[in-house]
């Protein structure tokens, strides 16, 4: 079986168990939300405030909620499913790299759901150009996907595994978050995002090779 | 056992003579007597990411060898970077409300990215704490050491690719960007913080295999309960 097809397979049970479950659409979807809300309450009463930290809390609430669609408990395979796919020759980076891959589509949809909420709450001033963030979006969630994914292998089977995991992708995804901050930045002021996007790419790259060269060593962790 | 007191000794005297050396250089023009702390800060910076270059190495060598000699260099020479990095954003802060006026500037990216290295590290000393199984937490700390380390050159070139407060880097190819004397007590330190480096690492390396070895007594040895056994159960009782 090709490493194209392995991925594609990996990838389709992935987003069918998360569609069955529902737990990234129905619950970190929703708990995002909530946090989108919760934070102007615990601010002052200050609309031009709120207009300037909107686009910020939208990264800081995918990077920080995001993360847990990563660590959906749906995409945890159990040893029995882990054991059956190393006897069936599944490549550990073709499982790595259609995991990746739902959880950067699920993570999409958390953004595609997250940045209207934020508009409409804190009605940030109107960005000349905006369409040119949506590669930054893409970019962010597939970088966040494979942070996620990493760590949640990292951590697989250990007792403290829910408070670890974040602890691992929080500042791992950094270099993800402060280019795609700035880039909104960049557009406001009408300096290009080139250097944020491409930024960005090379981050997405890295991390691509770092988790297609570590999916078989840590498949042997599990 | 020799070779780490020899190295402890010699940095030792490296110290001495070098932090002696930033106490009596002349104060700089502009930032006065704060520009003495170049003197730990640099060398400690430096150190920070050497030890975290060095764990993503061992951490190869132990994926490669599965020698477990390799696995507590790793472990020490992150635990050993953490404590340099913490050192090297304390001096930072200190210096800064000195020079800048503020301890912490939230739109510097050398310091933003050096405290999230900082962070991932500390998060790879916890994940070792929370494997237990000696294999398994070399197997994983090994792959977090290596992605860790991807954060490494972003630290290193931030102050290239984003224009903050943070000053580029002090040493260059067409030269240094301070006064002679400066340069050499940074200098002499930076040698003796890199010796003290190799002698803590030995030395902690050490401690973690005797660690290791005792844990592995500990296990064998019976629990407490272990001498009771239930009574078997006889067929139709």
């Amino acid at each position: 079986m090709t490493f194209r097809r392995q991925v594609m397979i990996i990838l389709r049970r992935d987003l069918r168990i998360e569609g069955r479950s529902g737990e990234a659409i129905f619950v970190t979807v929703p708990f995002g939300l909530v946090a989108l809300f919760l934070i102007p309450l615990a601010l002052p009463l200050d609309i031009e405030l709120l207009a300037r930290i909107g686009p910020g809390m939208f990264w800081s609430v995918t990077l920080l909620f995001g993360m847990f669609i990563t660590f959906r408990q749906s995409a945890a395979e159990s040893s029995s499913q882990q054991e059956q796919l190393r006897m069936l020759g599944v490549d550990p980076a073709a499982r790595f790299v259609g995991r990746a891959i739902a959880s950067a589509l699920l993570l999409l949809i958390f953004e595609l759901i997250l940045a209207p909420t934020m508009v409409v709450l804190y009605a940030p001033a109107a960005i000349p150009g905006w369409p040119a963030i949506i590669p930054l979006a893409l970019l962010a969630a597939v970088g966040l996907a494979m942070i996620g994914t990493l760590a949640a292998d990292i951590t697989a089977s250990l007792r403290s595994r829910s408070a670890l995991a974040p602890l691992l992708v929080a500042p791992l995804s950094v270099p993800l978050l402060v280019p795609a901050a700035q880039g909104l930045e960049s557009l406001r002021t009408k300096n290009g995002i080139m250097v944020p996007t491409m930024f960005m790419v090379a981050v997405v790259l890295a991390l691509a090779v770092a988790g297609v060269v570590t999916a078989q060593p840590l498949e042997e962790t599990t | 056992m020799k070779l780490r007191y020899a190295l402890l000794g010699l940095a030792t005297i490296g110290m001495v003579f070098g932090l002696s050396l930033a106490a009596r250089m002349p104060s700089d023009a502009v930032q006065g007597n704060s520009a003495r702390i170049i003197g730990i800060h640099v060398p400690a910076a430096w150190l920070g990411f050497l030890a975290f270059g060095l764990t993503a190495l061992f951490g190869i060598g132990w994926l490669v060898t599965k020698r477990p000699k390799m696995d507590y260099l790793a472990a020490s020479s992150a635990e050993i970077g953490v404590l340099f990095t913490g050192l090297a954003l304390v001096t930072g802060m200190i210096w800064g409300k000195a020079t800048w006026g503020i301890a912490w500037d939230w739109g510097d990216a050398r310091l933003a990215s050096t405290a999230m290295m900082f962070f991932v590290y500390l998060g790879y000393l916890a994940l070792r704490r929370a494997a237990t199984d000696p294999v398994q937490r070399a197997r994983r700390s090994a792959v977090l050491g290596i992605v860790g380390a991807l954060q490494i050159p972003l630290v290193y070139f931030s102050v290239n690719i984003w224009r903050t407060l943070h000053q580029t880097q002090s040493i260059r190819p067409d030269g240094a960007s301070m006064p002679t004397e400066t340069l050499l007590a940074m200098l002499i330190n930076l040698a003796a913080f890199t010796i003290l480096f190799a002698g803590l690492l030995i030395w902690r390396a050490d401690q973690l295999r005797i660690e290791e070895a005792r844990l592995a007594e500990t296990v064998l040895a019976p629990n407490a309960g272990s001498a009771v056994i239930p009574p078997k159960l006889q067929p139709g009782s």
